[in-house]
């Protein structure tokens, strides 16, 4: 019972630590986990194993830790060493994109397709987002775009404000499409087995008719605030200069992207998993860009990967001590064993959750929730992960302080002097989060109930 | 002369805000207060009445950092305005800047010079009731508010406090003499202090 406590309390702590955003999220998560190891492992249940078994350092060494034939569950509990691994690879990859100028390249270039049309380019940006995030994480995607649509918002005198919004909403709702996008798909998928394919087969559709409906509801509710009609400029008087820093840099960033895309498309094929493709992708990255070597490995953001390592050990000691086996008994009395409350109670909490506190711990946390809950009420586990997925993917768009995509798009137009207040922001994205949640809570009725 | 930088803190009502624009005018030097942001603004094309609400402001409410990156709006003002002063800095111009943080955001600029100016109670709120046309009562809360604010806004982005001595060069009283002359022997002591500079 006193390990239960000091878990409940030590997990209570971090996320008020978290959400108080007063020391940095990697500190806490550490202290956190130092906190579970001595407290709940140590003082209240005396396992050494228990420890080992979060730290879960030997599965690094397994064979199947790189390359697994079949879909076996990669880790199912501890710290998951496959996402640390395979988010340092993707980042390293994304640096290398970054230094060649791939992305500033990528959304100069679209806008000219769009004629410099602010409305073309509202539309083209968001769907751009939405696909860029299905591969690259949010926060490198949204810190070019964001960039981008102020430059461009200058030259031709329209609002960014809306075009900034709409993106961070097509950025959460395109990482929620596939296992690479967004932080707790990927700990879904290697925690749970799910591959690459899965996703997009399952997440990706859901997503995938969001993104039609939010962006008609986008387009005709902010379209007539994009640009004052005596502002515009005439699209053949703009001169944007649409160059590559590094152009021997730039033809192989794309050819690692589009290698990075092509293993992780074919991994439930091939066996290799996202450990295995996160390392070769930073491998063949820092090859092609030896020059810029140090530069590619300081740039990651170790922070991140730190604050996933403290997390999962203070997760662990949830698991290890019942508490979330508990949980789910809650959920599944609640629901009274039936599939459609379970998922709504899945999905909106996720969502409401995910609004005000990182989703990566919650989704984290509720893995094993919905593990013990396919096991003790027979309703399917992938249904269930497939709901927690969207819910703490797509719920992060409510308000300033769910996602990091939102938090650098409302950073980067603030600092460019185009403030996005609590009310500005949720007057926009929490009405379309609704209408995505609802849609995407009847598409998994119909599809899996 | 080479490049100096006198940044002014103040209580509200000490007339450190006059102070600074005695000693811009004196220096013959732009003198940056609030006007930075229309300044920026123009320069942008935007609006900065948007900016004014959340300059010289704490984070208020719930926020998020994110790799340096923060969801406050009074965050990315403040950054805006801090930037500013950098930018003023390193291109060689000479100025006086009235709060935001100065002093800390040049700490290391050797062509910095700041001031603190404090005030005594009574004349601060008999010079707000007279500015403003205010009962007693009514300025002193105006003073109370408007100090608080400042200090939780300073003490947020700064290393050392707001109006502690060794944050600054010089901590003035501007009440034991009144505000013109304070500002005179600002005046000299700092033109005494770039003429030793200088040799």
């Amino acid at each position: 019972m006193l390990a239960e406590i000091f878990a409940i309390v030590i997990f209570l702590a971090m996320f008020v630590l978290i959400v108080w955003d007063r020391f940095p999220k990697h500190y806490v998560t550490l202290g956190c986990a130092a906190l579970t190891s001595i407290f709940v492992f140590g003082i209240g249940m005396r396992d050494a194993h228990a420890f080992v078994n979060t730290l879960a350092f030997k599965n690094i060494f397994k064979t199947s830790f790189w390359y697994s034939a079949g879909e076996a569950a990669e880790q199912t509990s501890g710290i998951n060493w496959a996402t640390i691994i395979f988010l340092w690879g993707m980042m390293v990859m994304v640096e290398g994109m970054a230094a060649a100028g791939f992305f500033d390249w990528l959304c100069l270039k679209i806008a000219k397709l769009a004629n410099f049309e602010p409305r073309k380019i509202f539309v083209a940006f968001m769907v751009l987002s939405s696909v860029l995030a299905m591969f690259i994480d949010s926060i490198t995607v949204i810190l070019f775009l964001a960039a981008v649509t102020i430059r461009l918002a200058r030259t031709l005198k329209f609002n960014p404000v809306p075009v900034i919004m709409a993106e961070i909403f097509c950025a959460n709702l395109g990482g929620s499409a596939t296992m690479c996008g967004d932080p707790p798909n990927i700990i879904i998928g290697t925690s749970l087995g799910y591959s690459f394919a899965d996703f997009v087969m399952n997440t990706g559709a859901l997503a995938a008719v969001s993104l039609v409906i939010i962006i008609i509801y986008f387009y005709f509710t902010m379209r007539n605030r994009l640009q004052n009609p005596a502002d515009k400029v005439d699209p053949s008087t703009i001169d944007v200069d649409i160059k590559i820093n590094d152009k021997k840099m730039f033809f192989w960033s794309v050819v690692i992207f589009a290698i990075a895309v092509g293993l992780l498309i074919t991994h439930a094929m091939t066996g290799l998993t996202v450990a295995f493709i996160g390392v070769f992708v930073a491998i063949i990255t820092l090859c092609a860009g030896r020059k810029r070597f140090k530069e590619l490995i300081t740039r990651v953001d170790y922070e991140t990967l730190f604050f996933f390592i403290g997390l999962f050990v203070v997760v662990g000691g949830l698991e290890e001590t019942g508490v979330l086996v508990t949980i789910a008994n809650v959920i599944a009395k609640i629901s009274g064993g039936n599939a459609h409350v379970m998922i709504a109670i899945i999905l909106w909490v996720s969502a409401v959750a995910s609004a005000f506190i990182d989703n990566i711990p919650f989704s984290a946390t509720m893995i094993p929730v919905i593990n013990a809950l396919a096991q003790t009420t027979g309703v399917d586990l992938s249904t269930m992960a497939w709901t927690l997925a969207v819910g703490t993917d797509i719920g992060g768009s409510m308000t300033p302080i769910g996602a990091s995509a939102n938090v650098v798009g409302i950073s980067t137009a603030g600092k460019e002097g185009y403030p996005i207040s609590w009310a500005t922001y949720c007057k926009e994205l929490v009405p379309g989060t609704i209408i995505v949640i609802v849609v995407s809570m009847l598409n998994i009725y119909l599809r899996y109930l | 002369m080479g490049q100096f930088i006198i940044s002014v803190g103040r209580e509200y009502g000490s007339g450190g805000h006059y102070i600074a624009s005695i000693l811009a005018e004196r220096f013959n030097v732009p003198m940056y207060d609030r006007n930075m942001l229309d300044q920026w603004a123009e320069k942008n094309g935007i609006d900065a009445e948007n900016l004014y609400k959340h300059e010289e402001m704490k984070r208020q409410g719930l926020h998020r950092t994110v790799r340096g990156h923060s969801s406050s709006v009074q965050d990315s003002i403040a950054q805006l305005q801090f930037n500013f002063i950098r930018e003023k800095a390193a291109s060689g111009e000479s100025f006086v800047v009235v709060g935001r943080c100065a002093e800390n955001v040049l700490r290391d600029n050797p062509a910095l010079i700041s001031i603190f100016v404090r005030g005594e109670e009574d004349a601060k709120v008999e010079r707000i009731s007279r500015l403003y046309k205010l009962n007693k009562l009514e300025a002193k809360a105006k003073m109370f508010r408007h100090d608080k604010k400042r200090k939780a806004y300073h003490n947020y982005y700064s290393k050392m406090k707001w109006g502690d001595s060794r944050g600054y060069d010089f901590c003035v009283n501007s009440s034991l003499m009144g505000v013109e002359a304070t500002a005179e022997g600002l005046y000299h002591l700092i033109s005494e202090y770039l003429k030793e500079k200088e040799k």
